[in-house]
């Protein structure tokens, strides 16, 4: 059974990183748009979240990146995760507050007609990808990596 | 990576390559970024901008004791174009009038022919144009967005069918004279959390998105209400 985990942990590195990359691309292109998605939630100090807007694209550029080749898998599957719990904190508190608003995942954001606003869809996929993201962290030792893991993910610290 | 030793014989050097490159290339990139998303204080303004004001197109700025309506806008928003044909003769009324100070702010996150449009309003202020050049760009919006239909050139024309025949116009229009301001006018937007077009404030309030936008007699009493 344990022989299959890299390659489990393959596909995860592939689904993971291929959906930051995607995230972080569509929105580079228009980083006032990624400000804006950031400030409609309404939960940060606006000078922060104009930063976040900003920093947020390139960072899932790049751990997106690592985490394709397989360099960096534990941490940046540790980065993705918590962003993930981020996101699933900010989703959860919108929709509680009655915020209408895109959250902006894949680029765009802002808000939305009221009852047009969709919170089902962007939260169960960030629960799959904070599940895969945890899966990564625990079992990090993968096929075609970059990364050179012991032989025995448990033998760790020798 | 501290629990993921390297095994005998085997080196991370590539491993190590890459996480540096990738990291830094990001840090490269982002740096920049940040900075250039500040307000840039040397930038070109017309005369008829105040950057205490956040870089909005200001009438009436001497006034003292009326409302102040800032109106945040896009060129190429629909629904700034609706609100701008519903109340736009009311606001104007008030200007010439001196009834009130509006502060017109252009915003550009809809796409590079808003940055062309917010660009060319500038140079339509230059010129004491600015509400004829504005009224003429919503009554001419293009279907699809940044498409062409906002180039230099059509908005060269633009300013043209608005009465406007100076050819300091044309040429601000073409070399972008005033592309600073409109990405500090777009700081300024993001710094007062305006997330979406028309965004209209009332004495630094924003009116009710509900009812007060889009009906004409709310939209005076909330004016008059200050």
């Amino acid at each position: 059974m344990t022989r299959y985990f890299p390659w489990v942990a393959l596909l995860a590195r592939l689904i993971l990183g291929g959906t930051m990359v995607a995230a972080g691309y569509l929105k580079i292109d228009e980083l006032d748009k990624s400000q804006m998605a950031v400030r409609s939630f309404e939960l940060l100090p606006i000078g922060l979240a104009n930063f976040l807007g900003i920093f947020l694209p390139f960072f899932e550029l790049a751990v997106g990146l690592l985490l394709i080749v397989g360099a960096a898998t534990r941490v940046s599957a540790a980065l993705i995760g918590l962003l993930m719990i981020a996101f699933i904190i900010g989703i959860i508190q919108a929709w509680a507050r009655g915020l209408s608003i895109d959250c902006g995942c894949f680029g765009g954001g802002g808000p939305v007609e009221p009852g047009t606003a969709n919170y089902t869809t962007p939260l169960l996929r960030d629960f799959g990808l904070l599940a895969l993201a945890i899966y990564l962290f625990y079992l990090p030792q993968s096929k075609f990596a970059l990364d050179r893991h012991s032989s025995s993910s448990e033998s760790t610290g020798e | 990576m501290a629990k993921s030793p390297a095994p005998k014989g085997k080196d991370n050097f590539t491993r190590n390559i890459v996480i540096a490159v990738v990291v830094g290339v990001a840090l490269i990139m982002i740096v920049p970024t940040v900075l250039s998303s500040r307000t840039n204080t040397s930038a070109a303004i017309p005369a008829s901008v105040s950057a205490e004001r956040g870089y909005g197109i200001v009438y009436n700025e001497e006034l003292t004791g009326v409302p102040v309506i800032d109106i945040y806008q896009d060129f190429q928003c629909g629904v700034c174009a609706q609100f701008e044909t519903l109340q736009g003769g009311y606001i104007e009324s008030l200007i010439a009038e001196k009834k009130a100070t509006v502060v017109y702010h252009t915003l550009s996150f809809l796409g590079p022919e808003s940055v062309n449009a917010a660009n060319a309003a500038a140079c339509s202020a230059d010129q004491d144009q600015y509400l004829n050049f504005q009224r003429t760009l919503y009554s001419n919006m293009p279907a699809e967005r940044n498409a062409g239909g906002w180039s230099n050139d059509l908005l060269a024309i633009i300013g043209g069918a608005a009465g406007i025949t100076a050819p300091e116009f044309a040429e601000c229009v073409k070399k972008g004279d005033y592309l600073g301001w409109v990405s500090n006018a777009a700081a300024a937007g993001a710094k007062a959390n305006v997330n979406s077009t028309p965004t209209v404030f009332i004495n630094g309030k924003e009116i009710d998105r509900d009812g007060e936008y889009f009906d004409i007699a709310k939209f005076r009493a909330a004016v008059e209400r200050g």
